[in-house]
């Protein structure tokens, strides 16, 4: 009964005219804010719920009984579900609270006011909390200005530099046309030159063999069918090693993979490398990628079914713990192969790191992944990263495999960075040149010329490859979303690192991370993080990098080894806020590999925290200034003004 | 591209094909079984033993079993059997067949401890004096009759061997023994030089330094057309026939305790928990009991009718009859037989022989949160927050295996969980509570002090060698306590006390997990037969009990650690007859998909109607991930699950409920909510299974035991004997077809609509709720208040909702008490009636109870009650209060549509009585 004279109180004195004006808040009602002081202040006898579904009188307002729906009758006390109540929270945060936590025991609002039955006594902590979350708003203010300011800086510097890429790819595909023209002509050029060649040859060779007449008839006609083939042959020569650089880099990819009917398949792919480089290029990238995808997709459930059909398999053959580890492994998914019989959990996870596995079926994976932190491997991932691309973007990457690289790369530079248009009237003037002092039709073959005319055709399509690699490159780059005001564009290519002794777990594992390397390289397209452990190894590296772990259970020492590509950054999710990568390989006995990184206000681009809260679901947090955003920043400062206001006056009354 | 990726997806599948099955294999089928295979060969009629020396002694009417033909070559090992059949209060009569001590056989057969509880004993009847006589159609054979209760006898059948039990009237029989001569009793005896009598299965070798020493009987049920019973299995609630005419090829109900990875939903195969207890029932509106008190493995045949067609012998024909066929590999006959005639009668005399249910603590009856695992206290943090943040209510956070440090039961993982006690601290102020994982196999790790101690001790299950049993389990090595010792149990219990289990709090109670026992590596994923227990006893003859035993300890020790005051919350998953006294289970590691969701309702009825009350299923389905759908779904059928926990492999998405979005979080939290709302009328019915054993959540034919309709009715069930509600087994239904049993209408839940009892109702369905319903003519107590848990509606007023009758009617009662300490036995409660009749709703006390509470009715409402009256009467203190149109629930839109009488404002503790004017 006591609650019902509390109620009562509360009732006759907010209804007082004197107390009702919204200033002298002391006396507003129980759990009402500001806003709706005045819907309650009605003349009349009843009110009206705020839905419209009923009228209550004022002797059932907050009289513990629920008369609305949605709960306007009560926002004082817990008798309507989905009433709402407010606590003033003077020197802090105001805050509505679950009619559920009304008098039910437990202090929610820092002024206490939220338990009034008398069961138990909250002590008002809102001067020292709200000291605490003005202090921390101010500094998040502080953060927030000046990483706006940065982002500003960024946005800038990503406008000038897309501004300045567009122009350099128009200008370039003006280049590319003439520079096809032209290495077109010097291969008919040289192609006459060659047909020259070839008669003066054989003619030669004619005289040296007119003794032979007996058989010549005969010889005669399968000569001439030779010729053909010969001629093919010297081509296909010429044209591997004029596509040298695309050729080593296929050669890794492929060494990479260890299958050398890949190789085959590359050198055949490059025979039909006359006309350009670019289809080639693609056929063998998207092969390679087959291949490589294959290699780390498709073991992971074929490891899978073998251990299945062990376990299915009559149990005779095998070691009694062997059967122990094969049953757990249903429930935990987790492979059983590799187990030391050792006891002691650390020592024989330690020995049991990755590394046999990595020798075993993932060798691709390992010499990306092995112990390289450093900077060499960003080479290494390039090539996987170059997979991907041709596997999401095969329309327009066509011959990016040749070399990928950061924008100031350094063997671009010659026929990018430092291009300017003389370079082209040089090539054009040379190979006038060239052809006036090259008389075609002249015989004998002046053999010098035909060298010239032979390199500069190489030269010019080398060219003609470098720049059509340096346009698709740069149409790769702009096609990107680098957010709505191009913020995300600093990103590109570059590559930031961090490192954590933050101890972060897995939902499985008792492993502690020993440290945590953190490497990313946005929209450029990995974001990679190495997990060290001592049980533990994992490498979660985004856009075609792998993910990789042991996992060794507790004292099971079941380890698991599992190479997941994690194949698309799909999209910003959350208005820029969050990277959403999945379709990553699947887990066994779990969902495809996926990862969401938050993108959080900060000064420094860097990872700030990674976990993996579900199964191969992994979520990071990137720190960046990228989106400290100047609204974001009003809203703070109104949010410090509005606490600033509360704060003088509460703490007097304290 | 495509086609590599249709290729991928197809190895996806054809792995997870292997990976998503059972492993039958790996299981020992009847025909691999030899005792079980040999059993099911026998014919009708090859038992000839006959009862000889039958007299009274000692209270009891024993005799010898002999053969008929004592010079048969077949026979001649056969020495006399000891019969003796005792009765009891309340229509139990007791049958026990053993090995004659006098004899001096080989071993003492195996008799299962500590599950008769000692009460029982004190219902004896002594019996002074048995009659004899010669039954019609037995051709001259004599019938020895003694008095078992009010109306019915214990009959022995002389020649050949055949006990009953029959009403009194008319002579008919209820339950009977041996009447088809399948009985068979493999004596235990001296191996011959030529024997082998190993076995081996899969790699296994069973040693079996004993021989065969199996049991096999028919047990007749009359005036049935159903039986149930005998958990635990994933099949339908009333047991298909598994031989006989129709039954193409069946394996017999197993009951063998094991763990089975990703069990079958439909399969009368063996899984985690063992009772050898049967309940018949019939047209007549009867129903009859049989327990078996045996823990070796059992497998029972139901028998299709015709299935003794040819040569059989004849047997009364005039009554409906099911026949079932017990087979044992080991113990002794030690046998129930419970004469019902109702089946809440046959319950209670089933818990009188074995225990009644514990008392749960209310904080264990709300919702409980699970997942293997939640990783770290932040993980633990972050899950509790957002509880509060999605304003959704629950009870217990739980902790897996991975809690631990490496597996070492009692200990913590130092980094993730490395402040135990303040975790479960902060949890305990906002009123919940945490389970930790405590698993019976101990790691075999020299520094850790519980392996170290028990080891030295020589407290592990032993080998057939001698040496400590040394099996595969979760930390790798481990090795077992042998919890048949009740020393060892007492060691056990110790380990519970907050000295002992560094970083426990009075907040932390227990889930014990793979106490089949599981072990990996061993024969059928569990302990080898041959094992040895306490006194020589093999693990064969009491496997099924032993995770029982463990149950037990652990409980005890939560007992001990509260000085006695506290009541025990212990999950387990194996269980045996009598595991109701110890606490909880559930049925273990189901699948994420419609079938497993549908089977849970059987399977918690039978565990219901077989003593094992508090039990539930894992919401959501432990491995795999369910559709947003299902998994609505299934908390809107897990609210009513009489023990309502959310659990998910590890290897599955997170599902708390709040990560489906904004329309499936609050589906999910007005299920929850539902049951919180529901927590006065579930904390009754507990209270009531609590006193006699009549189970939370009930077949319809419990309460409506002449409707036939109703007894083969398992998507529907009872909860207490006002609810009737139906799960939801489909994708996007749109209908569903719910039988409402009985004469009186029905309320919908949400509604309030009324319907027709008697008939199948095809009703729309929506995604909304599951179809629900209170019955005509009973009240049900809520509290409406929403919390964050149940500790928080203490003070919270009650709401009371009265369905009236056709004759404007209706009863029901509220029990009340502290919630969680024994004070309740010394009277320390709330127990009142209120009944509505004449337009005047009255509480009046049951009992005699002294418990205070500050807790008011705030509404009354009143489902088919003409409208018309605007004002109430309230005695004493004659005070007015207004009558109006309300909802019928809160929390969500829901239209004025009940006559409520508003704020009576009366103590639930205090007599009372409410007059509509």
């Amino acid at each position: 009964m006591r609650v019902y004279s509390i109620f009562i109180l509360f009732f006759i004195a907010s209804f007082l005219p004197s107390s009702s004006s919204s200033s002298s808040s002391k006396h507003h009602f129980l759990g009402i804010s500001p806003q709706d002081e005045n819907y309650y202040k009605s003349s009349s006898d009843t009110i009206s719920c705020k839905d419209g579904s009923k009228k209550f009188s004022k002797s059932q307002f907050n009289d513990d009984f629920c008369d609305c729906l949605d709960g306007t009758d009560e926002p004082g006390t817990s008798a309507c579900p989905t009433a709402k109540f407010y606590c003033k929270n003077a020197g802090h945060i105001p805050q509505f609270l679950f009619s559920s936590r009304v008098n039910d025991g437990i202090c929610d609002c820092c002024d206490g006011s939220d338990e009034y039955d008398g069961q138990v006594k909250c002590p008002n902590t809102c001067w020292e909390a709200g000291k605490v979350a003005r202090d921390r708003l101010i500094k998040k203010i502080a953060t927030y200005k000046e990483g706006a300011a940065l982002r500003k800086l960024e946005v800038e510097k990503a406008k000038v530099a897309i501004a300045k890429e567009e122009a350099e790819l128009t200008l370039l595909k003006n280049e590319e046309k003439v520079l096809k023209v032209r290495v077109r002509e010097l291969k008919e050029h040289k192609e006459l030159i060659e047909k020259e060649e070839e008669k003066v040859r054989l003619q030669k060779e004619m005289e040296e063999k007119g003794k032979r007449e007996a058989e010549e008839d005969l010889k005669e006609k399968r000569k001439a069918d030779k010729e053909g083939e010969v001629e093919h042959e010297k081509v296909e020569e010429e044209a591997s090693t004029e596509n040298q650089p695309t050729e080593s880099t296929h050669d890794d990819i492929i060494g990479n993979v260890e299958d050398s009917s890949s190789k085959e398949v590359s050198l055949h792919a490059s025979e039909n490398t006359h006309e350009s480089a670019s289809p080639t290029t693609e056929d063998v990238s998207s092969v390679a990628t087959e291949i490589a995808d294959d290699a780390g997709s498709k073991m992971s459930p074929d490891v899978d079914k073998k251990e299945n059909e062990v376990s299915s398999d009559v149990s005779e053959g095998m070691s009694r713990e062997e059967l122990g580890r094969i049953v757990a492994s249903r429930w935990t998914g987790e492979s059983t192969k590799n187990q030391g019989g050792n006891k002691d959990h650390a020592d024989d996870s330690h020995e049991e790191t990755p590394k046999n596995t990595h020798d075993e079926q993932y060798d691709h994976h390992a010499t990306d992944t092995g112990v390289d932190t450093g900077k060499d491997d960003n080479e290494k991932y390039d090539y996987e990263i170059d997979d991907e691309q041709d596997e999401s973007y095969e329309e327009e990457s066509h011959d990016d495999m040749s070399s990928y690289n950061y924008d100031d790369e350094p063997d671009l530079s010659d026929t990018t960075s430092s291009y300017n248009s003389s370079w082209l009237e040089k090539i054009q003037q040379k190979a006038r040149n060239i052809l006036k002092a090259f008389n075609l039709f002249q015989t004998p073959v002046n053999l010098t010329e035909a060298a010239t005319v032979r390199k500069e055709y190489v030269d010019s399509s080398t060219k003609l490859s470098k720049i059509q690699s340096r346009i698709s490159k740069l149409k790769e780059k702009l096609k990107h979303d680098f957010g709505p005001e191009k913020e995300f564009y600093v990103f590109h290519g570059h590559c930031f690192e961090t490192n954590q002794n933050k101890l972060r777990t897995s939902h499985c594992n008792s492993f502690v991370l020993l440290s945590l390397a953190l490497k990313y390289r946005l929209r450029n397209i990995s974001i990679c993080f190495a997990f060290n452990n001592l049980d533990f190894w994992l490498q979660v590296c985004l856009q075609s990098v792998s993910v990789q772990t042991s996992f060794s259970r507790g004292g099971l020492h079941i380890n698991q080894f599992g190479v997941g590509v994690l194949q698309n950054w799909d999209k910003f999710e959350e208005s820029y806020r969050m990277m959403v990568f999945s379709n990553g390989e699947n887990c066994w006995n779990g969902p495809d590999r996926s990862m969401k990184v938050k993108l959080r206000c900060g000064l420094k681009n860097e990872i700030t925290d990674v976990d993996e809260p579900s199964r191969c679901e992994y979520v990071a947090v990137l720190s960046t200034p990228a989106v400290c955003l100047e609204d974001k920043l009003k809203e703070l400062q109104h949010k410090l003004d509005l606490m600033n206001k509360e704060q003088p006056r509460e703490h007097d009354e304290l | 591209m495509k086609m590599k990726q249709v290729a991928f997806l197809f190895l996806i599948f054809l792995a997870s094909q292997t990976v998503h099955s059972w492993k039958k294999d790996e299981f020992r089928a009847c025909d691999q079984t030899p005792f079980c295979k040999r059993a099911r060969f026998r014919k009708p009629g090859a038992c000839t033993l006959i009862a000889h020396d039958v007299s009274i002694s000692d209270g009891d009417l024993t005799a010898k079993l002999i053969p008929k033909a004592p010079h048969d070559q077949d026979q001649d090992q056969i020495k006399p059997l000891t019969l003796s059949v005792s009765v009891y209060q309340n229509g139990i009569m007791r049958l026990k067949i053993d090995e004659d001590p006098s004899l001096d056989p080989p071993k003492k057969r195996f008799q299962v401890a500590d599950v008769v509880i000692s009460e029982f004993e004190t219902k004896k009847l002594w019996l002074q004096s048995a009659s004899t006589e010669k039954i019609n159609g037995d051709d001259g054979g004599l019938s020895s009759v003694v008095y078992l209760s009010d109306g019915y006898e214990a009959v022995l059948r002389h020649d050949p061997f055949e006990v009953y039990v029959r009403e009194k009237a008319g002579n008919r029989r209820v339950v009977s023994l041996n009447s088809h001569g399948l009985f068979d009793f493999e004596q235990l005896r001296v191996k011959k030089e030529d024997e082998d009598w190993e076995e081996r299965f899969r790699g296994h070798t069973d040693t079996r330094p004993y021989g065969p020493q199996s049991i096999s009987f028919d047990v007749s049920f009359y005036g049935s057309d159903f039986v149930y019973g005998i958990p635990e299995h994933a099949t339908s609630f009333a047991l298909k026939p598994t031989r006989g005419p129709g039954v193409e090829e069946s394996e017999p109900y197993r009951l063998f305790n094991l763990d089975v990875f990703e069990y079958l939903h439909e399969s009368p195969f063996g899984i985690y928990g063992s009772i050898p207890f049967m309940v018949s029932h019939g047209k007549s509106g009867q129903s009859s009991g049989f327990f078996w008190l045996n823990a070796a493995e059992m497998q029972i045949d139901v028998l299709a009718k015709g299935w003794d067609a040819e040569g059989g012998i004849l047997m009364p024909t005039e009554q409906s009859r099911i026949d079932t066929f017990w087979m044992s590999e080991a113990g002794i006959v030690d046998t129930f037989f419970f004469v019902g005639p109702g089946p809440k009668d046959v319950v209670k005399q089933y818990v009188s022989v074995t225990g009644l249910p514990a008392m749960p603590q209310l904080f264990s009856t709300g919702y409980h949160q699970c997942r293997w695992n939640y990783r770290d206290e932040e993980d633990v943090e972050n899950v509790d927050s957002k509880f509060d943040e999605h304003d959704i209510p629950y009870d217990v956070l739980w902790l897996d295996i991975e809690h631990t440090d490496g597996k070492r039961y009692f200990t913590w993982d130092k980094m993730l969980f490395p402040h135990p006690e303040e975790m479960q601290r902060k949890l305990a102020a906002k009123g919940r509570h945490m389970v930790t994982i405590v698993d019976p196999h101990i790691k075999r790790d020299e520094s850790f002090h519980l392996h170290k101690d028990a080891s030295q001790r020589g407290y592990y299950v032993k080998d057939a060698t001698g040496k400590d049993y040394d099996g595969w389990c979760w930390p790798g090595s481990s090795s077992y306590p042998d919890m048949l010792n009740p020393e060892i149990r007492s060691w056990w219990a110790e380990k519970f006390s907050y000295d002992n289990y560094v970083g426990s709090t009075p907040s932390l109670y227990i889930w014990n997990d793979m106490n089949e026992p599981s072990v990996f590596n061993g024969p059928e994923v569990t302990m080898p037969r041959d094992a040895l227990h306490l006194g020589g006893v093999e693990h064969r003859e009491l496997h099924n009990a032993y995770g029982y035993y463990f149950h037990m300890a652990t409980a005890e020790g939560l007992l001990k650690r509260g000085d006695g005051k506290d009541r025990p919350f212990v999950l387990s998953r194996a269980f045996f007859a009598g595991s109701q006294r110890y606490g909880a289970v559930w049925t273990g590691d189901n699948s994420a998909d419609w079938d497993h969701l549908r089977v849970s309702v059987p399977m918690v009825l039978t565990l219901g109607l077989t003593g094992m009350t508090f039990s539930g299923a894992d919401v959501g389905g432990f491995f795999g991930n369910p559709e947003p759908e299902l998994l609505v779904r299934w908390y809107q059928l897990g609210a009513y699950y009489p023990f309502f926990r959310g659990h998910a492999h590890h290897d599955t998405k997170r599902r708390e409920p709040w990560l489906f979005g904004e329309r499936n979080t609050a589906l999910m939290r007005d299920a929850i909510r539902i049951r919180y709302t529901l927590l006065p009328y579930f904390y009754t019915l507990f209270r009531e299974a609590n006193v006699s054993g009549v189970p939370v959540v009930r077949p319809l034919w419990m309460e409506f035991p002449s409707d036939e309709v109703a007894f083969i009715n398992d998507e529907a069930f009872m909860v207490g004997n006002s609810l009737l509600v139906q799960g939801i087994y489909t994708a996007r239904a749109k209908h569903a077809s719910v039988y409402l049993p009985g004469k009186e209408s029905w309320y919908d839940l949400r509604t309030g609509t009324a319907y027709k009892g008697g008939k199948v109702h095809k009703l729309e369905v929506s995604e909304e709720s599951i179809p629900a319903f209170q019955r005509a003519g009973t009240i049900v107590p809520r509290k409406d208040r929403f919390r964050r848990s149940s500790t928080q509606m203490l003070h919270d007023p009650y709401t009371l909702v009265i369905a009236l009758n056709s004759s404007q009617a209706a009863e029901g009662e509220l029990y009340v008490d502290d919630g969680k300490s024994y004070d309740f036995k010394h009277g320390a409660y709330i127990h009142r009636r209120f009944v509505f009749s004449n337009g005047h709703l009255t509480s009046s006390p049951v009992g005699n109870s002294r418990f205070s509470s500050d807790c008011i009715i705030e509404r009354v409402i009143l489902l088919g009650y003409t409208p018309g009256a605007k004002t109430a009467l309230v005695e004493p203190g004659n005070q007015k209060t207004e009558i109006e149109l309300g909802p019928l629930r809160f929390g969500g839109q829901h239209a004025a549509v009940a006559v409520t009488i508003r704020k009576p404002g009366v103590r639930v503790a205090e007599d009372w009585k409410i007059k509509i004017l």
